[in-house]
């Protein structure tokens, strides 16, 4: 609440300051290509008068151009018992808008009232359960099915998607997480109007067809994706173990009968609510001309009213007060997950463990790869992620890890707190930080390679931190940590109290 | 104030809302009738350079970020693995990377690669193994040298050799426990039944597998006239090409490899079910399909698009997703390779709904055989492809790499400027063609991972069933 007021109130600054950025950009920086390649100059960024912020990069490799859109919004906004709404409302965004996908919207419009009042109904006696009448259900089943069918006669299916692949898109696709929903393409340079249209459009005016059979196939992701995948349901396990009161206690996908029982209504306040343009983030990363990207943009997503964005209660998780264990059984080989809560970015500490991860686990001369998979052999990959599930709270440090047989999880996890021991004990050696340097800078260079990465982390970071900076910026963060910083956050978060133990275990035969 | 600025808003809102809520005329443009300015493009060249030993070389120049780029591409893939010894070209791949060379350890390498932020990675697939470098070009000149080390002069350490047998080991151990990757790698073995693909690595064949059995697959396979590299980004050529005769030219040519005989052809139609318990069936139906140098292969590319590779609005995820909502995961996919190819659709759907599945996945994938596709849907696949062409030319290390590989596949060098031409020229009777010829209802090799006892109609009632054990 208080970063939305203070964003309110700095805007008209803002607004001069980046349009002075605009001129100077347009003066002084030309698309040459030195080699001191300065991603903070070469950026373009531009606030709408509807507080949409766009990105734009330059690069004239091909004629392609990358896009991605970030909505501040994700699982966590949704309320306890509409988990998975975010998610299914990405799903719909792919089926249309008033004007994409319908042969006549008029009369599809009256039916797809009518749909989303007997869908309701139908849900409304299915959610009594065992007091639920049978025959209830089977009518209103059987009128549902007869207006979809009606419906499908109306409507266009997949243009969208149709609309893109027939102009040349690669990677069409979308993501929901805690804190961020996404949606990219990358398309022909000289197609960006398509991309505008089509995007501007299913902001304004997206289009609910299919609702009821999409929840379906969202049963079936989570079925293949979720349950039939131990390591991943491990993983909803920690998480649902580490945060007994945040949100990110809960599966972005979602609880099964949540998400049976996810209504139209509240998927399109959800949608009408949160995608609003000054919640979004745009990244334009590509062969384009930065004055021609700004007036499609200007265009198509000018026109987008400004929302007033719900003040966002979110429940602090407690402090954790003591070690918690959990287990899953299920017909697989054993897997090990550790969490240990922690700030988030852009706080110091968490600079720390995103070092304490390259010194644990990245590459082969790693600590835990060197020492549980090459010379105790007791594990077969073991890995760390900092920041799960989300960026925006503070959140999980994870440590993965796979036992190799016959050794058990008990014996990794021993030795895993070994060697995390040694981190709050034992200087970390300069060469061993000067290597974690060398690999984070090579990264930025690496990283400027693909149009498509680029536009993912300018719009990941502006997004999170409010600061697309934030990529560069980590690197001179990153510089300045010494072995004694990396002591003294691993005494304090790496303490058994704030330990979080979830693990695979095999299903007996009977 | 905030209220004196929305109140005539408001007002506007309430008035035109029931009147327009969507049903005025769109103020937005057709997307169908966007004007496009034209696209002009025309991608760097590599350079082709053929060494004194055989081996041959792309190279091309980048000068925009202070990186290198090499990739090199090896006849050699578990295809040639020797009988009882499955799972020997990868575990050479790998420890050709972790085993060391003549002149530094293993772990030294790692040291020098990771504190350099340097990569290196040796793999092999199928029909062909990789190798991959990237790196800063101020590092450029010495892990070039363990590069090269690397390919020719491994020294494949004993204890590397007994982490990565054991690596591998706990990997087959694990192969069930998520039923699409067990699927996926049954159906390998089912389709392949009799060629040498289909014989895939066990914890047995792994655990036979000896130092000398490395050292002369390595000798078998890593020659100069079995490799192809291709070099892009921050380097000069002509300095390039003079480092390659420096660290190459002692490698000698012993021949050459030639390539596995192909998978035969099917002459029956079984169906495959393997039991595993879970709340979904994996369903696989596949069949052998034109070689990458067929001219059938532009049609059936087509056909496969609009069957199932083509995104939300091919036949199979339109149906099986949108209209059914039977499944997340569906679709098609077809690769056309050096001699063969091979096509799979599948879908991933909950027991109750396997049979009512795999009975529209078949009706599908027959009636492209029996009905030609619509004139809207081969426009729509075509754009599509011809558009989308651009995309292999998006960096200078796919340029250079994709040049090598038509090369390597012994495809035309004109393969690529003529490949929209072809794919333009592709019209419905021959998509009808290829789909008759190549998607035949008793050719096809069917694969059913789940629990039969939950299903919603018998397998059997669609022909006869091998019920398989995936050990």
């Amino acid at each position: 609440m208080n970063d939305l007021n203070l964003h309110q109130e700095q805007k008209p600054l803002v607004f001069t300051l980046l349009f002075s950025l605009l001129l100077a950009f347009l003066c002084f920086f030309g698309p040459s290509h030195s080699l001191a390649y300065d991603l903070e100059k070469k950026v373009l960024k531009y606030e709408l008068e509807n507080g949409l912020v766009v990105l734009i990069l330059e690069r004239h490799i091909s004629p392609t151009v990358s896009f991605y859109i970030r909505h501040r919004v994700g699982a966590l906004q949704e309320g306890d018992g509409s988990t998975g709404a975010a998610h299914l409302l990405e799903h719909m965004l792919f089926k249309g808008t008033k004007t994409i996908g319908t042969k006549n919207y008029r009369q599809e419009k009256r039916l797809l009232d009518e749909i989303r009042k007997t869908g309701n109904a139908l849900d409304h006696e299915r959610l009594k359960g065992e007091q639920a009448d049978r025959d209830t259900i089977d009518r209103l089943l059987g009128k549902l099915r007869h207006l979809q069918s009606q419906a499908k006669a109306l409507m266009v299916d997949n243009e969208i998607d149709r609309l893109y692949t027939e102009n040349g898109a690669v990677d069409l696709n979308a993501s929901t997480g805690q804190d961020v929903t996404s949606y990219h393409v990358s398309l022909p340079a000289n197609k960006m109007e398509l991309w505008a249209r089509i995007e501007s459009d299913r902001m304004m005016n997206p289009v609910f067809r299919e609702f009821y059979s999409e929840r379906d196939v969202v049963m079936e992701e989570r079925k293949q994706t979720i349950e039939s995948a131990p390591q991943r349901k491990l993983m909803e396990l920690l998480l649902a173990t580490a945060f007994k009161a945040h949100p990110y206690r809960r599966p972005i996908i979602g609880w099964p009968s949540d998400v049976q029982s996810l209504s139209m209504d509240y998927i399109e306040w959800f949608s009408r609510t949160y995608h609003a343009p000054n919640n979004t983030v745009i990244a334009v990363v590509g062969d384009v001309d930065p004055v021609k990207t700004l007036g499609i943009v200007k265009k198509y997503f000018g026109t987008i009213s400004r929302v007033n964005l719900p003040p966002l209660q979110i429940t602090a998780e407690p402090p954790q007060q003591g070690e918690q264990r959990v287990e899953l059984v299920a017909d697989a080989n054993p897997y090990l997950l550790i969490g240990y809560h922690k700030p988030t970015l852009p706080s110091f500490d968490d600079y720390v463990f995103d070092v304490m991860d390259a010194i644990l686990t990245r590459g082969r001369t790693s600590r835990l790869y060197r020492i549980l998979v090459e010379e105790r052999g007791i594990a077969e990959s073991i890995d760390t992620a900092n920041g799960l599930p989300g960026s925006k709270y503070p959140n999980l440090f994870a440590i993965m890890a796979t036992p190799r047989h016959p050794h058990t999880a008990e014996e990794l996890e021993a030795a895993i707190h070994a060697e995390i021991e040694k981190l709050k004990k034992e200087p970390v050696s300069l060469r061993e930080l000067e290597k974690v340097v060398n690999q984070f800078r090579a990264d930025l260079i690496r990283d400027l390679d693909s149009n498509n990465g680029l536009a993912s982390k300018l719009s990941y970071y502006e997004a999170i931190t409010g600061d697309f900076r934030y990529i560069t910026r980590h690197i001179q963060v990153v510089e300045s940590i010494k072995s004694a910083d990396i002591m003294k956050t691993a005494r304090t978060y790496f303490v058994p109290e704030n330990r979080t133990v979830a693990t695979l275990v095999r299903r007996e035969k009977p | 104030m905030i209220m004196k600025r929305l109140l005539p808003a408001l007002l506007m809102a309430a008035l035109l809302t029931p009147l327009c809520d969507g049903l005025c005329a769109p103020p937005l443009p057709d997307p169908q009738r966007l004007k496009y300015p034209p696209l002009t493009f025309t991608p760097p060249e590599p350079e082709r350079v053929e060494l004194e030993n055989g081996m041959v070389l792309y190279v091309l120049e980048d000068r925009e970020l202070p990186v290198v780029h090499v990739s090199a591409v090896i006849r050699a893939g578990s295809a040639y693995d020797p009988e009882g010894r499955e799972g020997l070209a990868e575990l050479t791949a790998h420890v050709m990377r972790t085993g060391g060379t003549r002149s530094m350890t293993g772990d030294e390498i790692d040291d020098l690669l990771e504190f350099t932020a340097a990569s290196i990675s040796v793999s092999a697939g199928t029909d062909t193994a990789s190798a991959d470098l990237f790196v800063l070009k101020k590092d450029f000149d010495r892990v070039f040298q363990i590069f090269s080390d690397i390919l020719i002069h491994p020294v494949f350490d004993e204890r590397k050799l007994e982490l990565a047998k054991g690596l591998k080991i706990e990997d087959l151990r694990r192969v069930a426990d998520v039923p699409q990757r067990l699927a996926f790698r049954e159906f390998r073995k089912v389709l392949y039944s009799g060629n040498p693909r289909g014989r895939l690595s066990t914890i047995e064949s792994v655990g036979r597998i000896q130092k000398d059995d490395l050292e002369g697959f390595h000798k078998r396979f890593f020659l100069p006239r079995n490799i192809m590299i291709a070099v892009s980004g921050d380097v000069d050529g002509k300095e390039v090409i003079e480092k390659f005769r420096r660290h190459f030219a002692g490698w000698h040519d012993a021949g050459r490899v030639h390539p596995v005989l192909p998978p035969g052809e099917k002459h029956s139609s079984p169906i495959y079910y393997l039991h595993k318990e879970g709340p979904q069936s994996t369903i696989i139906v596949g069949f052998l399909a034109p070689e990458k140098k067929s001219p059938d292969s532009y049609p059936f590319t087509l056909l496969d698009f609009i069957v199932g590779s083509g995104g939300f609005r091919s036949r199979i995820f339109q149906e099986i997703r949108s209209n059914m909502g039977l499944a997340y995961s569906t679709g098609s996919y077809y690769e056309g390779r050096e001699g063969y190819g091979v096509f799979g659709s599948y879908a991933i759907t909950k027991s109750e709904t396997t049979g009512t599945v795999l009975a529209r996945l078949r009706q599908i994938l027959q009636d492209a055989g029996h009905r030609k596709v619509l004139e809207g849907e081969l426009t729509w696949a075509k754009n599509a492809i011809v558009n989308s062409f651009i995309f292999s030319f998006s960096s200078t290390d796919l340029i250079a790499t994709q040049q090598m590989m038509i090369e390597f596949h012994g495809l035309p060098p004109d393969y690529l400027r003529t490949y929209r031409g072809r794919i333009k020229a592709v019209n419905r009777d021959d998509v009808l063609r290829v789909a008759g010829q190549y998607l035949r209802d008793d050719r096809a090799t069917t694969l059913v991972v789940g629990n039969e006892q939950n299903f919603d109609r018998p397998l059997s009632t669609f022909g006869d069933i091998h019920k398989i054990d995936w050990k």
